[in-house]
């Protein structure tokens, strides 16, 4: 199973949650392969205490080792391993589908049960269909507005990327193209008014858009709440997107703002290890046993298949 | 629930509650609500232009006032989903059943009711109706709408007719009996509703 953590802000919390609840997982008796996809800035081996590795998923790639264990990093906790280097294959200026699939193909072919992909606060193509091909992609978001906006930004392109390649209609895809920006001259201000208007140029695609909004259902990790407000501001956002997208989106849970949490980064040590007792830890913990639990009933995004340019 | 606008939506829907919600669950789905599209919500600016809030905020209104009233909400859900209402075990000999054929040949005759149609008005209803053959009568008996109401559909004494939400699903009934798309013969009998009182 494979779950992608991406969207929102650089500093909202991707590579503390990736790795917390990789820990988390893997102490409920799950092997798990936290694997670094950020292009902005790959460190989730900072988190783990690990220097920097000396081998990445690129020398496999490239050849230089012959088996994909060869580059996987142990760490301190038994059954969770690292694979750094994968941001390699989703570098936009070469990604290309042949990439993304075997970049899928090493993850799955990898010794584990959970593979948790951080794909930091990119945007581009490749991270978007990484993101849609994934067993479940997950949001995290911080209470800000900033966060929230730039989170529904990333939300949007993945949606509109995943109805654009529902459709076979050339002119259906220039609309949904034309969609993205708001000030269009078509006059489509949401995906309710593309539906529509996609409807009308061809039923068909039209009906497989409404049915790939039917399937879609991102998750949702609040990160950083500091009151009960900032706790309903996830509901909010789950609301606004059903009411916009049309979608569902599953609200896993929330994580505390919590002074242990900077401390334990500062120090290079994994907060559920460290003080396994915060606040934050606890919500970290109760996230990772509904990723768990969601193994079994999870709805694989396996129909979604990666494009080129 | 699928991709609808807020016009399109049941108030459960508009809540995002079940239809089997307590009134309990219904005032904190309406209370979620407000706050999420309250002025100051971090949650919407960004996706929703003010007039699309406004909007929402309306409906999320209506549905709060009419899902929390008992009886309101039970005509809602008579009107709207026709519970409640026990079909006709045998029609009597001076309400017939309209017959598939009749439907049929309405819907493919494309004269009355073309999908482009913006409007429908009472004159349009009662010519399919009558273009039917079927009495006000048989549409009574089939939809339990009284004859008053549905004479006043008919003649567009929209002074007399029943609440907005009411009206809707009585108009749903209508159309389907007749064989027509419910959601454009509402959508579009409301529209014309509208735009005659602008005028």
């Amino acid at each position: 199973m494979i779950w992608t953590i991406g969207g929102g802000k650089g500093g909202s919390g991707k590579s503390f949650i990736t790795t917390n609840v990789g820990i988390c997982l893997s102490k409920l008796g799950i092997r798990v392969v936290l694997v670094d996809a950020d292009l902005g800035g790959a460190n989730l081996h900072t988190f783990l205490g690990i220097s920097p590795p000396a081998l990445s998923l690129s020398d496999f790639i490239k050849k230089r080792v012959s088996h994909l264990e060869e580059v996987l990093i142990p760490t301190a906790v038994p059954s969770l391993q690292l694979l750094t280097g994968a941001q390699d294959l989703l570098n936009a200026a070469d990604a290309k589908s042949v990439q993304k699939r075997k970049l899928i193909r090493s993850i799955q072919s990898l010794n584990s049960d959970t593979a948790l992909v951080d794909l930091g606060a990119g945007n581009s193509l490749s991270v978007l269909d990484f993101f849609l091909i994934s067993d479940g992609g997950i949001l995290v978001v911080t209470p800000e507005p900033t966060s929230i906006e730039n989170t529904y930004r990333f939300l949007k392109s993945a949606f509109y990327r995943r109805l654009r390649h529902s459709v076979s209609s050339p002119s259906v895809k220039a609309l949904i193209d034309g969609a993205m920006d708001r000030k269009n001259e078509m006059g489509i201000q949401g995906p309710y008014d593309l539906i529509r208007a996609a409807k009308g140029m061809d039923e068909g695609d039209g009906q497989r858009m409404a049915e790939e909004i039917e399937t879609f259902h991102p998750n949702l990790i609040l990160n950083q709440v500091r009151s009960k407000k900032d706790i309903e501001i996830g509901f909010s956002i789950r609301s606004a997107c059903q009411k916009y997208f049309g979608i569902h989106l599953h609200y896993l849970g929330y994580v505390v703002y919590d002074q242990d949490v900077s401390h334990s980064i500062r120090r290079r040590q994994p907060l559920v290890l460290e003080n396994p007792r915060s606040r934050a830890s606890q919500c970290v913990m109760e996230i990772a046993s509904k990723l768990a639990n969601s193994h079994k009933a999870a709805t694989p995004f396996q129909e979604y298949e990666p494009q080129g340019h | 629930m699928s991709l609808k606008g807020i016009k399109d939506q049941t108030y459960y829907e508009v809540l995002e509650v079940s239809r089997a919600a307590t009134p309990k669950e219904i005032q904190r789905a309406y209370e979620r609500a407000r706050e999420t599209f309250a002025v100051d919500s971090p949650a919407i600016y960004s996706l929703f232009s003010d007039a699309e809030v406004k909007e929402i905020r309306e409906a999320v209104e209506e549905a709060r006032r009419i899902l929390t009233d008992e009886e309101l909400r039970r005509s809602y859900d008579q009107s709207y989903f026709q519970i409640g209402i026990e079909p006709p075990t045998e029609a009597p000999s001076e309400t017939p059943e309209i017959s598939e054929e009749k439907k049929a040949s309405l819907a493919f005759s494309g004269l009355l009711f073309n999908t482009e149609k913006e409007t429908y008005r009472g004159k349009d209803l009662k010519e399919a109706r009558e273009r039917m053959g079927v009495e006000r009568q048989a549409i009574s008996g089939k939809t339990k709408i009284s004859m008053k109401t549905l004479e006043w559909i008919e003649e567009e004494v929209f002074e007399a007719l029943p609440p907005l939400v009411y009206l809707k699903g009585f108009l749903k009934n209508y159309a389907q009996s007749l064989g027509l798309d419910p959601q454009k013969v509402v959508e579009g009998y409301v529209r014309s509703m509208e735009e005659s009182r602008k005028k």
